[in-house]
């Protein structure tokens, strides 16, 4: 008994210890992530959402985003870049601000720029992801009279090359490049491995790995508004504002230069309850991507006045595809068929609780312009999948399965396997939808929720018969060659489809520039999509986002990450 | 004092027990409205005594009630198995561990060779001929310097079985899972041997140190003196007195191993899905904890198999205690 | 005395390293595609680099990990028929070295140390597991101690803890934060973390103390009740056996009351048994625990462990597994040496 009333006095005086209530910092935004960034090495910034979203609060690149408008802005560039195109050339000339320095107060040149392509191609470094991505930068030309002022030289020509080409954080070259050794040579050479075997270079390469910029980004800081307070890893990382920041001197401040509360900071907490209960508390001021079950009941709930709810309609959708490569799986027929046995309606309601949107293919409905109307949504038919099944000269058995012989004289049995993620309860719920829904017609499926990585690597390898898969899009860049064309059959088109003509369709919509040409381009390429069925699109997501009501300017749309924590201000402070 | 009678409490766990045994056998015959794989997408999160679902929905729509009879039949499929098998398992290689040691198992010289010249064999078949040379070649020199002693020489079992625990015990559980998992998609049997390979190490390690103790007392060197051979010794009457605390662990084991399937469930990589278990019940409450019923029916369930086999299990002790005295 | 305690430590050593090159091993023969790591972080990247470029670049980050090297000293050839002598240019060898002078390695994901990975993790998962394990051992012996004395209520303490431990442990974590941590019930404890860096700025040191101890509640009682039952369980029925020897008759009819026949008979011999249990706990100590780490949102070993596994990072799982190999092996010798120490019987026949 004694024991007892120890121990409760024990644990009374911990508590009092404790809480000391802290003043509530009004210019403090505090955001849930669910996992740590691991790495802020800008290099590797291509690797996972969360460190690029902290990347771009250290770093600037040439061009950013309007999340409000849905377009490009020029961020450290003063204006979008003049093109200018030879037969197998781009020039793409850009002009850096006036006003844009770094922390030590030098000016952001043009050989800064060159500096940080020159550290994306150098080899040793673990850029291999970043110098695959802007391969197509052969060169940058300095311009003689103003060190602002820059061109690069790009093999071929494409639209994306006016938006990728200022699409990377800009690195400074005088603190760990004083002399202008590394920049000063050119990509091509330090491409070529052996030929960058020299001094400079192995100077360079062990002074970047001896600062680990992965944990200590601001041994080599960039010209982003906030500077890294601390980083508990696993825990929390802390982002200050710069006191004297470049962007506050530009008027009229242009949104992408907006740079709001004075200290972020990320809390990293994985299981999504725990993030619910610190949100109702208000250790969380935002939390993104909350689940659907939660937005619905908080907002019905007594306190739903002290948040404010937000939906977004993103471009990332959830499609199911087939492996083209299976004997089963090769004909359009069997594939329309089994896209018939999706309830998509169903599982919108039941998995995402109506936060989604039907759609014909890759396009959303919300994109009016491109979108194809004339196409009939995929509708959850049965007996039009035993029809086209029988069409493809698939016949039912007396046991119930279904077989049909080949003109070789092989008979092949249909049965399925379903590859899915594990961890997504929606995956796994549309998955035993379609087995359901396969057995009432007499197709064994098999589910088989994989670990991620593994999947991937079975993706790749062809190995899958039929998978989930989300897809992410782009409301203004439309280049379905990673995903769909034959040369990427061992990479990201894991359906390995590809026709002569649809790879012809998909290099023109590529290469469109014009306006109406890219909205004809496109209702062709749906209208192929459906009758080709390589996949079917499921839905698009509606990204939900809860606020503490106290906040506005979180700019929330459908881009990633689906918000703008740099606007995100108190309602008090906005006067205008 | 000597009666071999059931108590009420036995009555009702030998009941209950039963209960799950026939619904695990007759469910697939059972005119269920749903079963376990349909997901009523239009009838989520349903509570208990709505139309069709007598016992609410989970997450995805799935019948709770479709769910836990189906879910008996996994129980007899993997935890109770598990626990049997892994049990069997290590009393024996903790009793050959505990009573023999590293001293009292002798074998002569001969029957070494012939044990090493099997295994070179096997080896060399399964694995790679080359290794089964090899072994031949060691059995062959070993054989000919012990036969010059012309000794019987102790096998050390205690270490082999202890430097086998220590290997087991190394990779923590649900790493072992999780790695397995991340190589390739975990099935009933894949389960079923990693429970297995990592749950035996307990019973034994009890059963050990039972038996250094009990090979010294002084009833069982009289039975020795009596002219008993060792195996039957250890097996008639210093094994009985050492699994008693075997027993009484295995009740809470096959709960532990239900919860472990159920942890297993939680971080996404236990049974495959069209197979329904208790477990996956509870996991689904983390998606909607407000679904009261996803926790506590199949917690009622546990509990009451949990209870019912520790009835059991005090029974059986109870019966052993008691001598079977007839009057 | 001093050769059988060298020759202990020999075998320890000699284990120790057979069980790490096993597992060294088996992890590099499991997955040849762990150069898939970068490009399968985060959400999948659709590069628009053409596939050679693709393949170019996993190879270069294949050469930088250093995994285009043979695996060990001989291999299987290709042919399939002979085997294959590689030399000293193999990454057993680099990595045994590298081992040998203390370097556990480098992690896929981000190439950090592993070593400071770990002690990173510990830091985090010790205070935890070893506060939990000490009031689990403490509770326990209190409740056997307590059922032995107090027999009445010994039957509502066992179904008590049958109930607890039917309770998965995620259920449990879940419940304590819904009962202990929610503002609709009562907020009593932080749900998560251990405190944010800004609250404890002027803090003193006893401050910090109090903060971190006051975060730990809820993880260490998710901890402790879920060890409880197991442990209880054994001790109790190993100490009832102890209560009917002839033993404790003989103390009882000279006159010692029940608690004094507990205390300073019964439950010396009933510890014997739990000593297997006990020394059990140590390796799950470093282990840490994974659910409670998840849902507390603590970055402890546990989920260190569990996230490499699931990503193939094995620098960073082998040098876990070696730090509980370790640990598991020394826990077994300190339990060699308790039974030597309790039991005189054993040590007569050792």
């Amino acid at each position: 008994m004694k024991f007892l009333y120890y121990c409760a006095f024990l644990l009374l005086v911990i508590k009092l210890c404790a809480c000391s209530a802290p003043a509530v910092d009004t210019s403090t935004v505090s955001v849930r992530w669910t996992h740590d960034p691991e790495s802020l090495d800008p290099l590797l910034y291509l690797s996972s959402g969360n460190s690029t979203q902290a990347i771009n609060l250290l770093y600037s690149s040439l061009i950013g985003v309007d999340y409000v408008k849905q377009v490009k802005v020029p961020l450290l560039a003063e204006a979008l870049p003049t093109m200018r195109y030879t037969d197998s050339l781009t020039f793409i000339t850009y002009r850096l601000r006036d006003e844009a320095v770094w922390d030590d107060g030098q000016p952001v040149l043009a050989k800064d720029v060159a500096f940080t392509l020159a550290v994306m191609n150098c080899p040793e470094l673990p850029n291999e992801t970043a110098r695959a991505q802007f391969s197509f930068i052969e060169q940058v030309q300095f311009d003689s009279t103003d060190s602002r002022r820059f061109t690069f030289v790009c093999q071929g020509r494409s639209p994306e090359y006016e938006f990728s080409s200022g699409d990377f954080p800009i690195l400074p070259a005088h603190i760990f490049d004083p002399k202008g050794s590394l920049y000063k040579i050119p990509l091509v050479k330090l491409r070529n491995a052996a030929l960058a075997q020299s001094a400079a270079v192995q100077t360079f390469v062990q002074r970047y790995q001896q600062a680990q910029l992965a944990h200590h980004p601001m041994r080599l800081p960039g010209c982003g508004p906030y500077r890294l307070q601390k980083w508990e890893p696993g825990r929390y990382i802390v982002f200050q504002h710069k006191a004297n920041w470049w962007g506050n001197r530009v008027t009229p401040t242009p949104v992408q230069l907006q740079a709001y509360p004075r200290t972020i900071s990320f809390e990293i907490i994985p299981d999504e309850n725990t993030a619910l209960l610190a949100f109702r508390r208000g250790q969380v001021d935002v939390y993104p991507r909350m689940p659907a079950r939660e937005f619905d009941r908080l907002r019905q709930s007594a306190n739903a006045k002290k948040f404010a709810f937000f939906t977004s309609n993103s471009y990332e959708t959830l499609t199911a595809g087939f492996n083209v490569r299976r004997p089963t799986l090769h004909d359009r027929l069997t594939r329309q068929a089994l896209t018939k046995l999706f309830d998509i309606p169903a599982l919108i309601a039941g998995t995402q609780l109506g936060y989604a949107d039907r759609s014909v293919g890759l396009i959303s409905t919300r994109q009016k312009e491109f979108y194809n109307d004339s196409l009939p949504l995929p509708s959850y038919d049965p007996a039009a999948a035993i029809a086209l099944l029988r069409q493809a000269g698939w016949r039912r058995q007396p046991a119930g399965a279904w077989q049909r012989t080949t003109a070789t004289g092989k008979t092949q049995r249909l049965a399925l396997r379903f590859s899915y993620r594990t961890g997504e309860p929606a995956y796994e719920a549309t998955a035993l939808q379609f087995r359901e829904a396969a057995a009432t017609i007499g197709i064994p499926v098999a589910l088989l929720p994989t670990e991620r990585s593994l999947l991937d690597a079975q993706m790749k390898a062809g190995e899958v018969d039929m998978f989930l898969r989300s897809i992410g899009g782009n409301p203004t860049e439309f280049n379905f060659a990673p995903i769909l064309h034959s040369g990427y059959i061992a990479s990201g088109n894991f359906n390995a489809f590809g026709t002569p003509s649809s790879d012809a369709l998909i290099e023109e919509l590529a290469a469109a520039e014009s306006f109406p040409r890219k909205r004809q381009l496109l209702r062709r390429f749906q209208k192929m999509m459906q009758e080709e069925s390589p996949f079917v699109v499921l839905y698009f997501f509606r990204y939900r986002l809860a606020a503490d009501a106290r906040f506005t300017g979180l700019q929330v749309s459908g881009l990633k990450p689906g918000y703008n924590v740099m606007t995100i201000r108190p309602k008090q402070a906005n006067a205008g | 004092m000597g009666n071999r009678g059931l108590s009420r409490s036995s009555c009702l766990a030998f009941v209950w027990l039963g209960l799950v045994a026939l619904s695990a056998a007759v469910v697939t015959w059972l005119p269920l409205l749903y079963s376990p794989a349909t997901v009523d997408l239009y009838g989520i999160d349903q509570p208990p005594l709505t139309a069709s679902h007598w016992l609410g929905t989970d997450t995805y729509g799935r019948d709770v009630l479709a769910m836990l009879l189906f879910g008996a039949r996994t129980v007899f499929l993997i935890s109770f198995p598990v626990a049997l098998a892994g049990t069997m398992l290590g009393v024996a290689l903790g009793g050959i561990a505990g009573f023999w040691g590293n001293y009292r198992a002798k074998f002569s010289p001969l029957q070494y060779g012939i044990v090493g010249t099997l295994l070179s064999f096997l080896l060399g078949y399964f694995f790679y001929w080359a290794v089964g040379i090899v072994g031949l070649l060691c059995t062959g020199i070993l054989w000919a310097i012990f036969k010059q002693r012309q000794r019987q020489l102790p096998l050390p079992l205690d270490s082999l079985v202890l430097g086998l625990i220590a290997v087991v015990t190394s990779i923590p559980r649900l790493i072992l899972v999780l790695t397995l998992a991340a190589v390739q998609s975990p099935s009933v049997g894949r389960l079923f041997l990693i429970l297995l390979l990592t749950y035996w190490v307990l019973p034994a390690q009890l059963v050990r140190t039972e038996l250094l103790r009990i090979r010294e007392l002084p009833y069982v060197e009289a039975a020795y003196a009596a002219g008993l051979p060792p195996f039957w010794v250890l097996l008639r009457h210093a094994l009985p007195n050492a699994w008693q605390s075997v027993i009484t662990m295995m009740p809470l084991s096959v709960a532990s191993l239900i919860g472990l399937e159920t942890t297993l469930s939680f971080l996404g990589v236990g049974l495959p899905p069209s197979v329904a278990s208790w477990g996956r019940l509870l996991a689904a409450a983390q998606q909607s904890p407000t679904d009261w019923w996803l926790i506590v029916i199949p917690g009622l369930v546990l509990l009451f198999t949990t209870l019912s086999l520790r009835q059991i299990s005090k029974q059986i002790a109870a019966w052993q205690r008691t001598p079977n005295v007839t009057r | 005395m001093l050769r059988y305690l060298l020759l202990r430590l020999l075998r320890l050593v000699l284990a120790v390293w057979l069980i790490v090159s096993g597992i060294f091993l088996l992890s590099r023969l499991l997955s040849p595609s762990a150069a898939l790591l970068p490009f399968a972080t985060g959400d999948l990247v659709l590069s628009t680099s053409s596939v050679q470029e693709q393949h170019v670049a996993e190879k270069r980050l294949i050469h930088r990990l250093g995994l285009d090297l043979p695996v060990f000293y001989t291999t299987p050839a290709p042919n399939g028929k002979s085997w294959q002598w590689h030399g000293a240019r193999n990454q057993y060898q680099r990595w045994l070295s590298q081992l040998l002078r203390g370097n556990l390695g480098y992690s896929y994901r981000d190439g950090q140390a592993v070593t400071s990975l770990l002690t990173n993790a510990l830091a985090y998962t010790l205070p935890l597991t070893v506060s939990a394990a000490l009031l689990v051992v403490g509770l326990s012996v209190w409740l056997s101690v307590y059922m032995a004395t107090h027999a009445r209520f010994r039957r509502y303490v066992l179904s008590g803890l049958y109930v607890l431990d039917a309770i998965p442990l995620f259920v449990l974590g879940l419940l304590l934060l819904l009962l202990l941590a929610n503002p609709e019930t009562l907020a009593l404890f932080p749900a998560y973390g251990l405190g944010g860096e800004r609250e404890l700025i002027e803090a003193t040191w006893l401050m910090r103390v109090g903060s971190h101890v006051y975060h730990l509640v809820l993880p260490v009682l998710c901890l402790v009740l879920v060890s409880l039952p197991t442990l209880v369980v054994q001790l109790d029925a190993t100490l009832q056996q102890e209560q009917r020897t002839d033993y404790a008759t003989t103390a009882r009819a000279k006159g010692l009351p029940e608690p004094a026949v507990v205390r300073w008979h019964t439950f010396r011999n009933a510890l014997l048994p739990t000593i297997t249990q006990l020394t059990n706990l140590l390796p799950s100590l470093v282990a840490g625990a994974v659910v409670v780490e998840v849902i507390f949102a603590l970055p402890g070993m546990g989920r260190l462990l569990a996230d490499a596994a699931a990503r193939h990072d094995y620098p960073v799982v082998v040098g876990g597994v070696l730090l509980t190999a370790l640990v598991r092996l020394l826990a077994q010798a300190l339990a060699d040496w308790l039974y030597f120490l309790a039991d005189p019987r054993i040590r007569l026949r050792a």
